[in-house]
C-alpha cells in the first residue's frame, strides 16, 4: 500500500502542466432516397447560411457518393448543427475527426 | 389536385378524399411510437456509445417536442381545409408562415410512410410500381402525392400569385 502510494505521487509530480486542444468534430449528413433534392439543398441553405451553389455542391456529394461532411468545427456548435439538420429529418450524424 | 399562390400561402385544391386522408395522416406519422420510425427520425448520431447515450437523453426529447408541435400545427392546418365548391373535393390553405413546418412534416411522413411499408431505393424509380405489392403500391402513390406538395413549396413549379384567397371564388378557376 505505502509503495503504490509514493509511486503515484512520484507520478504526479513528473507530470508536466499540459493544454490539450479538443478535436473538431464533423457533421455528416448521409444520402437517403426519399428526401427531395431541392429541399436537401434548401435545409443547408436555411441551417448553415451557405450560398446557394455552395449546398448544391454538398447535396450532390451526399446523393452521389452517399455522405458528406457538411462542417466541422467545435462539438458543442457541431451538436447543435446535427440537431438542426435532424430537425428537418435529414440523416445526420456527428464523427471526431481523428488525429 | 391543383396548386395555387395566393397572398395568404399556397392553396391546394380539388383534394380527393385519398388525398385529404393522405394529408391527415401526416401528423399522425410524425409522432408515430413505431420503432421503425423512430429509428428514422431520431437515427443514432454518435459512434461513442457514451455519447450517443447524452445525445439520447438531452436532443432527442427536444427534437421530439419540435415533432410535437410541428404535427399540432399541421393538424389546425388540416382542421381549416374546407369543400371546394360543388366538386366535392377539399382546399388547403398553407399560410406563408407554416411553409417550412409543412416542407418538414412532409418530409417526415414521407420518410415513415417509406419505413413502414418496407421500401427501398428501387421502389422509388420509374419502374418501382412494377415490382411493389399492393400496399407498398398504396405507400408509393402516398410518397409521391406528399412530394409534389413538398416540391410546390419549395418553389421547384413557377406558379404566379392569384391575389387573395378571400376575394377568390371557389366555383371559379384555380388562382393563377
Amino acid at each position: 500500500m505505502p509503495a503504490f502510494a509514493a509511486t503515484k505521487e512520484a507520478t504526479e509530480t513528473r507530470s508536466a502542466p499540459k493544454t490539450e486542444l479538443a478535436p473538431p468534430w464533423n457533421v455528416v449528413v448521409h444520402d437517403d432516397p426519399v428526401t427531395l433534392m431541392t429541399y436537401v439543398t434548401k435545409v443547408f441553405v436555411q441551417v448553415f447560411g451557405y450560398a446557394q451553389e455552395r449546398a448544391h455542391r454538398l447535396m450532390m456529394e451526399v446523393h452521389q457518393t452517399g455522405r458528406s461532411v457538411v462542417w466541422t468545427g467545435a462539438r458543442e456548435q457541431a451538436e447543435v448543427y446535427v440537431q438542426k439538420l435532424q430537425a428537418f429529418h435529414l440523416l445526420a450524424t456527428l464523427e471526431v475527426v481523428d488525429g | 389536385m391543383w396548386a395555387g399562390r395566393v397572398d395568404e400561402g399556397y392553396v391546394f385544391g380539388g383534394l380527393s378524399a385519398t388525398c385529404v386522408e393522405t394529408l391527415k395522416g401526416v401528423p399522425m406519422l410524425l409522432e408515430s411510437a413505431d420503432e421503425r420510425v423512430r429509428a428514422r427520425l431520431l437515427p443514432d448520431t454518435c459512434v461513442d456509445a457514451e455519447d450517443e447515450d447524452q445525445w439520447r437523453r438531452h436532443a432527442v426529447p427536444e427534437l421530439e417536442r419540435l415533432f410535437s408541435s410541428r404535427a399540432q400545427l399541421v393538424r389546425r392546418d388540416l382542421a381549416a381545409m374546407r369543400p371546394l365548391g360543388a366538386s366535392g373535393t377539399q382546399l388547403l390553405l398553407i399560410p406563408n408562415h407554416h411553409v417550412n413546418a409543412w416542407l418538414a412534416a412532409l418530409n417526415a411522413a414521407r420518410l415513415a410512410l417509406f419505413a413502414l411499408n418496407d421500401l427501398e431505393a428501387r421502389h422509388l424509380e420509374a419502374d418501382g410500381m412494377a415490382t411493389a405489392t399492393a400496399k407498398q403500391q398504396e405507400a408509393l402513390l402516398r410518397i409521391h402525392v406528399l412530394a409534389e406538395m413538398q416540391a410546390v413549396l419549395l418553389g421547384d413549379y413557377e406558379i404566379e400569385s392569384g391575389g387573395s384567397l378571400a376575394e377568390w371564388d371557389p366555383d371559379a378557376a384555380p388562382p393563377a
